[in-house]
């Protein structure tokens, strides 16, 4: 049974919704603040570009974001107004780097109805009032006081119902609001009024203006010292004050995102729809404004926020396409372009469409999506993990080691390459073709299995086996020195860095050496209790080439002690309990942060801070990496330094926002890793698994890969069909030449390792292609692809034709071998017992697919069902058709073979709308719908009367905040067999906010288990502003709002790995269960995703 | 439709827009239904009709026979036309119950929580609240006279009231947690023909008279505090709104009291209504502290207010009175909006029942034997729904549907919904002619 659901997201949203810049963190300091729907990321503005400071989830859909700065203040404020009527003021904690709230409050109210055009919040920018638009025909004001304290809302009437936008007005002396709004003949307007805080009402304000450009929909507010407001309208600019009307006229476009360039308000930025980017000017003498001015700057993604940052740089926030940095120059680029792009961040959003396959066949989903819309549409395709990509491959069986080393201490490339066995080592190196053949190093012992290798100062090579320590010049490479243990004390593990060299013999002894020019000397020696481990002296101090601790593990004892050097004094110890002994310790830093990574024998890797003066160790976390030994090494991509976790699930350890994060890289078992940077492979690494040597580079270092393959028109239905190895989609294409828009729908064929279009079927004109479907029919064996289209006419409000079209592919082309016209559009196609299922308008249809007498095929339809509004969104699973209607919630059909008619068996009787349906079992149905929640329903087989088998009972509520396009049954991550969560089936989502998110099946202990975590998390971690988690996962729609049951917030459960040790001891003890035992479980439950 | 739902999955229009949208057009393009049909038990004018409100589901029907019925207008009982046309049988009716009313039930209204109870008001000076599982009255109530209209507030979280308009001059509150008569509302000076709780506050009760008045009551003090005054229409300075906050607070403070009076009294008085406290002027009524006798006179239609009708967001109040007008009023500051209506007949000797969509886009209006569908902010006139033979008495709309039930003296019940295309293969089964299918039924009884 799939009652239990677990719901994590596997990539974050990426539209961004709003953005602002001000001094957030610090009066010197100027940040920029992105919301991407329910987070926010602060920036910090450094000269080499913007700095993440933090990013968290806000308990809510963001409507508005603000900046503001209070009287006195040196510093901004955050104000942020959630879609569920919730506010909180922020403020930026310098110490201990956090947002802190100083306000928050509720502004619901029981009258009025809610806005249609979206909620509006501005903030007076003398600080005396902050303005909400959340109802129609209401204005609430929540005013300060003089000490920049919020004080009682109230709610003021607005008479204009059709609220487009209001703004405050810049430089007057009471608070004044200036509204657009369009009246009952659909003409606009934009009056004034003033706040009175007093009688907390409105004054008829100092001015209005009649009939405006119908498509004006954006106010800009202009401050001193020209004030007044600029209206923006589709073919009109308009610049209006008190004293001064101003007009030009403009390209028709729709603009909706704008950016103030300089502070006396005279240049703004515009953004349209199709991306291209204006300058507004507003030209002036002295303090009167003359005129406007619009220039064409150049193109940038389809803009939703523009931020100017500084010094020409700015911030284009996008929700259709990637986000970007981008740099205005004073002189135009060869294409007449005054836009450099610095950089992209990728969106998926809006994913309106995707389809999961395993391309590279390695038993892992990849999820790939029609992301983007208009002409930033794209074809995403998210793959989870690190990739390695393999440049080449030798076959060696047994190794036991590998390092790297230069032909000379300032080589910028590695030249050998070492390998150890257990009885020899070999040496390959880079030939003058650039091939990697067997090489070798005089002064190296090659009968016996090398311990350890380093390139060392003074153009000197190291090397380590049981019986000696060699120092050999890369130069020469002859044998300058030999440095022996004592007789009958074999050296047993070792490691070395440029200039010291630390090994340990039996019996515990541990050796500290210097490496000199020629020479090696013993510095200092130290007899331990028990037998040595692993060690490491990785340098992470200042100095490159030395270190000043070195970390020990021990058996026996099962501890890591760290000494200090060259004395090798005992700094500090810390025992890790248990009788796992640590297999590979290591000193590293990750974004300037010390730390000691210890592996044990079982997987587990301890991490600790060090303290990089006392040797102190600090902040104990344990998690599980696999099951075999591990072994810790260091590498670099991309100029930072990652750690590679070599073992039964091999894993690169980086860090992002100060936090640790484990990536599992995708190959199977990796035995040993080392860097391998040389000038046939750069950034190369050598990879020792499964009896093969493997070179290859490494993808960038983050848990989702994203390839984005831009398309220019806007993809809205994707499959994939496995036999022909190509993807169809249903594309639109905007032309926007000449004076009227228009739009082509095609059905492309793409290859599905290429992506490059192989092949084109143009519909006809007002033909939208709604569905695609790969199929096969019974007593047909070819795969096909069917697509349902509708004729959109314009004055149709709802599709009277359609037709269903089936494609062979031949040759990569697509081949039309059968048509069907059907009576409205076709929503949704679904292969169904051999047959073809499609949804038309209100109707279920199914199609049989009949042979003709000359051979031809054809659809003849077989029988429907009638009783929907619009059935839109349809799964099957045998006999069992699962219908999501626009506005009647899910609705349960069977097929009855015998008497060849569909029947209505169940319905949930809710007024649900719809936007995405999927099977999670016979029995469960899972439903994402209008409000952002999703929900489960049972079918009753087992009622006592008709009316309780009849009704689909809902048995799971939840709060997303995502607006969920398609479910889809797979899996992101490779799916072991033998592990526990491979068993667990998975229902991946996509979302408008470029949300992938994972929905979990779990088995019911687990479920109870993590629910009780759920809650212990609630009172320990706080909602950013002082929003309830609670509530925020509550169900919501305009009738009820209910406690979200039967669903876990893995995103709120998953963060328990990162509570300090403290905080989990906390909740541990709540539970009666330790936490180890909780880290364990949550790990396993990150391997979801 | 595929535009916008194209729109709606890539984020160009909110998915609130979109409902929105969706619904004002269904709404605005209502037909008599080729899809849906109500089997009308009743052998006698329907006089009130009412969805309930919890799933939307079951339709309450009651008629001058004494009868009820109730359909479930989700589930079909039987098809016709090859699975097109979904005909409703009622699931209860009861026509001469023992414990039923005597004369035609005018008014029928769902316990607005579940769908277990719900009350009648009848001529026969009765309201009863009948459990619906075992159709048993569970409770009686006798009222000095007709019955003409009962109402419960649906956002009542602390009482159970209903508020009855009958042939007295006085509103009678009727508290179903005792059984007795919580309050007596005095002030209008005829029989009261409707009445109507607001829609944003579980305390204001709007009734209208045949003495042309509109009174709201705020149940928890004396007296009516505003009288609706057709003449004043200058919106001028509008008084700020009452804080929500502030009346969160005085809600939860003035919980406990009128449950304490509830219960006490009918221990002690057990129905006798005369005892409560405000009716204590026998006769002459109290003003409300600030009400002046000036506003006291003042009347919104010239002749009775035939029904009334609140809009879902609280903020304006429909009224139709006998002068064949329709006003639609600003609650906050009872001012007359001023919006014009085309000027109708309607039948002024019986209240009638007014629909408004969810929106507020559209109120339909029994108008004789059609239902006028009017906008309610321009006042134009947008559809008229033709199809009962006689006088139409009451219309209700269901928001989850888009549909549109109304009653007449004509004993039908009649489906108004936007029209569903047909999409009819002509290689399947074949079917008649489905809109003469409609018709017939007109004629069936």
């Amino acid at each position: 049974m799939s009652t239990y659901n677990y719901v994590v997201t596997a990539h974050k949203p990426t539209n961004v919704t709003h953005s602002c810049v001000g001094n957030f963190t610090g009066p010197q300091e100027l940040n920029l603040i992105i919301a991407k729907c329910t987070r926010i990321e602060i920036h910090l503005l450094t000269a080499h570009g913007l700095q993440p400071l933090l990013d968290v989830p806000i308990y809510g859909r963001i409507a508005t974001l603000e900046l503001f700065r209070s009287h006195g203040e040196t510093q901004d404020l955050l104000f942020i107004a959630t879609e569920r009527y919730k506010f909180c003021v922020l403020q930026w904690d310098a110490d201990a780097k956090e947002v802190v709230t100083r306000a928050m409050g509720d502004v619901s109210d029981r009258i009025g109805r809610p806005t249609d055009n979206g909620q509006i919040g501005i903030i007076d920018p003398d600080c005396r009032l902050i303005g909400l638009h959340l109802y129609d025909g209401l204005f609430k004001v929540i005013p300060f006081d003089n000490k920049g304290q919020l004080k009682e809302a109230f709610n003021i009437r607005l008479e204009e119902l059709q609220v487009l936008d209001i703004k405050f007005l810049y430089g007057c002396s009471k608070p004044t609001i200036v509204v657009l709004y369009q009246d009952n003949k659909d003409a606009r307007h934009v009056k004034t009024y003033e706040v009175s805080l007093k009688d907390k009402d409105f004054v008829e304000g100092p001015w209005s203006q009649n009939n405006l450009d119908n498509g004006a929909e954006l106010l800009i507010p202009v401050p001193p010292p020209f004030g007044g407001v600029l209206i923006i309208g589709e073919e009109t600019i308009v610049y209006c004050s008190a004293s001064a009307f101003k007009a030009i006229p403009i390209r028709p476009s729709i603009t909706r995102a704008y950016g103030r360039v300089d502070a006396d308000g005279s240049r703004y930025l515009l953004g349209d729809l199709s991306g291209l980017l204006h300058l507004l000017v507003i030209v002036h003498e002295k303090e009167k404004v003359t005129g406007l001015k619009i220039e064409l700057l150049g193109e940038t993604s389809i803009a939703s926020t523009i931020s100017y940052l500084d010094n020409a740089f700015v911030y284009v926030g996008s929700s259709y396409g990637d986000s970007q940095l981008i740099k205005l120059n004073l002189q135009p680029d060869s294409k007449g372009s005054y836009v450099e792009v610095l950089e992209r961040y990728v969106n998926l959003g809006p994913i309106v469409d995707f389809c999961v396959v395993d391309l590279e066949r390695q038993g892992q989903g990849q999820v790939v999506t029609c992301s983007g819309a208009y002409k930033d549409g794209s074809l995403c395709i998210v793959r989870n993990g690190i990739g390695i990509n393999e440049q080449a491959s030798v076959e060696l069986q047994g190794i036991k080691g590998m390092w790297s080393l230069r032909s000379a201490t300032d080589d910028l490339y590695d030249t050998f390459l070492v390998v150890s066995f257990i009885n020899e080592t070999r040496i390959l190196a880079m030939n003058v073709e650039d091939e990697l053949e067997e090489s070798e190093i005089e002064g190296f012992c090659s009968q016996v299995q090398t311990l350890f290798c380093h390139d060392a100062v003074y153009n000197q090579l190291v090397q380590i086996t049981s019986s000696s320590v060699r120092l050999v010049s890369s130069e020469s490479r002859e044998l300058k020195n030999e440095w022996f243990p004592r007789p009958g004390f074999s050296i047993n593990v070792a490691t070395a860095n440029a200039s010291q060299v630390l090994l340990a013999t039996r019996g515990g002894n541990l050796v500290y050496l210097e490496i000199e020019n020629g020479k090696l000397v013993e510095i200092n020696h130290a007899e331990l209790k028990y037998d040595i481990s692993c060690l490491d002296i990785n340098p992470i101090g200042e100095n490159s080439n030395r270190s000043n601790l070195a970390a020990v593990g021990m058996w026996t004892d099962i501890s890591v002690k760290i000494f200090s050097l060259p004395d090798l004094t005992l700094k500090t110890e810390d025992h890790l309990g248990g009788e796992i002994i640590p297999r590979s310790v290591l000193l590293c830093a990750f974004e300037g942060i010390p730390y000691l990574l210890c592996a044990l024998g079982d997987g587990h890797l301890l991490n600790y801070l060090l303290d990089m003066e006392t040797g102190e160790l600090t902040d104990r976390k344990k998690v599980s990496l696999g099951t075999q030994p591990i072994t810790l090494r260091t590498f670099s991509s991309k100029n930072t330094t990652h750690v590679f976790a070599a073992s039964d699930r091999p894993t690169v350890i980086y860090s992002s926002n100060k936090k640790l994060l484990y990536s599992n890289v995708n190959l199977k078992e990796v035995s040993h890793m080392c860097p391998f940077n040389s000038a046939a492979f750069p950034d190369s690494l050598a990879i020792a698994k499964e009896g093969d040597l493997t070179i290859g580079t490494i993808d960038d270092i983050q848990k989702l890969h994203i390839r984005s393959i831009p398309l220019g028109e806007h993809a809205r239905r994707i499959c994939h069909q496995e036999t022909s190895r190509t993807f169809a989609i249903c594309s639109l294409k905007y032309n926007q030449s000449g004076t009227e828009d228009s739009e082509m729908h095609f059905v492309r064929l793409l290859d599905d390792q290429t992506f490059d279009v192989k092949s084109s079927y143009a519909l006809d004109q007002f033909e939208y292609g709604c569905s695609i479907l790969s199929c096969s029919f019974s007593d047909d064996n070819n795969a096909y692809y069917c697509v349902g289209t509708a004729y959109v006419m314009p004055e149709e409000n709802e599709p009277s034709k359609g037709r269903i079209l089936v494609f062979a592919v031949e040759d990569r082309k697509l081949q039309l071998v059968a048509e069907k016209e059907t009576k409205g559009a076709v929503y949704s196609l679904n292969a169904f017992n051999g047959k073809l299922l499609a949804a038309i308008n209100q109707k279920i249809q199914l199609y049989k697919w009949m042979l003709r007498e000359d051979g031809t095929r054809e659809l003849q339809s077989e029988c429907g069902h009638h009783g929907h509004i619009l059935a839109l969104y349809v799964q099957t699973r045998g006999d069992f058709i699962v219908v999501g209607d626009l506005m009647k919630s899910i609705s349960l059909l069977i097929y009855k073979h015998e008497e060849g008619a569909i029947e209505e068996r169940a319905r949930d009787y809710n007024a649900n709308w719809m936007s995405a349906v999927e099977i999670l079992d016979d029995d469960i149905y899972l439903g994402a719908e209008n409000n952002f929640n999703l929900f489960t329903v049972r079918k009753n087989s087992e009622g006592a009367t008709d009316e309780e088998r009849g009704r689909l009972e809902v048995v799971g509520e939840y709060h997303l905040g995502e607006f969920v396009n398609r479910f889809r049954h797979g899996s992101l991550v490779m799916r072991l067999p033998d592990s526990d969560i491979g068993q667990i089936p998975t229902v991946i989502f996509g979302t408008v906010n470029g949300v992938i998110g994972v929905i979990a099946s779990l088995p019911q202990e687990q479920y109870l288990f993590m629910e009780k975590l759920q809650a212990n998390l609630r009172k320990v971690i706080k909602g950013v502003g002082g929003l309830s988690h609670e509530q925020w996962r509550s169900f919501y729609n305009e009738k009820k709002t209910a406690d979200s049951r039967n669903f876990l917030d893995g995103d709120l459960i998953e963060s328990f790995l990162d509570l300090k040790k403290n905080r989990m001891e906390e909740i541990a003890k709540a539970m009666n269960v330790s936490v180890e035992e909780v880290m364990k479980r949550v790990e396993e439950l990150t391997r979801l995703h | 439709m595929w535009k916008q739902i194209g729109a709606r999955e890539s984020g160009k229009l909110r998915p609130n827009s979109f409902t929105n949208r969706i619904r004002s057009h269904r709404s605005s393009s209502l037909l008599l239904s080729n899809h849906k049909e109500l089997l009308s038990p009743h052998r006698a004018s329907i006089n009130t009709l009412q969805v309930d409100l919890t799933e939307g589901r079951y339709l309450l029907s009651g008629a001058s026979d004494a009868s009820l019925a109730i359909f479930d207008i989700q589930r079909a009982t039987e098809y016709d036309a090859g699975g097109l046309i979904a005909k409703h049988k009622p699931v209860l009716v009861d026509k001469q119950h023992e414990n039923g009313h005597k004369y035609a039930i005018s008014t029928a209204v769902w316990y607005p929580v579940d769908t277990g109870l719900f009350v009648t008001g009848s001529y026969d000076h009765h309201i009863k609240v009948w459990d619906t599982n075992t159709t048993e009255v569970v409770m009686d109530f006798k009222m000095p006279g007709k019955v003409y209209r009962t109402a419960m507030s649906t956002l009542a979280t602390s009482h159970m009231l209903i508020a009855a308009a009958t042939e007295d001059v006085q509103v009678r509150l009727c508290d179903m947690a005792s059984g007795a008569f919580a309050h007596t509302l005095s002030g209008h000076r005829d029989g009261v023909m409707s009445v109507e709780w607001s829609t944003s506050s579980e305390w204001i009760l709007m009734t209208g008279g045949c003495d042309g008045a509109i009174r709201f009551w705020d149940i928890r003090r004396a007296g009516c505090f505003s009288v609706l005054d057709q003449s004043h229409s200058q919106l001028g300075r509008r008084p700020p709104l009452v804080d929500p906050s502030a009346t969160k607070v005085s809600t939860s403070k003035a919980r406990a009291p009128p449950r304490k009076v509830g219960s006490g009294s009918s221990s002690k008085h057990s129905g006798n209504n005369k005892i409560l406290k405000h009716a204590k002027g026998s006769g002459k009524q109290r003003l409300h502290p600030g009400l002046l006798t000036s506003q006291d006179r003042a009347t919104a239609h010239y002749g009775a207010v035939l029904g009334l009708k609140a809009t879902e967001d609280g903020m304006y109040l429909l009224s139709a009175g006998s002068d064949s007008r329709l006003r639609l009023w600003d609650i906050q500051s009872g001012c007359n909006t001023l919006v014009h209506y085309e000027m109708v007949r309607m039948q002024s000797s019986k209240a009638i029942q007014l629909a408004v969509t969810q929106d507020s886009g559209i109120v339909f209006l029994p108008c004789m034997t059609s239902v006028k569908g009017f906008d309610v902010w321009s006042g134009r006139s947008r559809m008229t729904l033709q199809g009962h033979y006689e006088n139409v008495n009451c219309c209700c709309y269901s928001a989850n549907d888009q549909e549109l039930y109304t009653g007449g003296n004509d004993r039908q019940i009649l489906t108004w919904s936007p029209p569903k295309l047909i999409s009819d293969d002509a290689d399947e089964c074949g079917r008649t002619g489905q809109p003469s299918a409609v018709d017939e039924d007109n004629w069936s009884d």
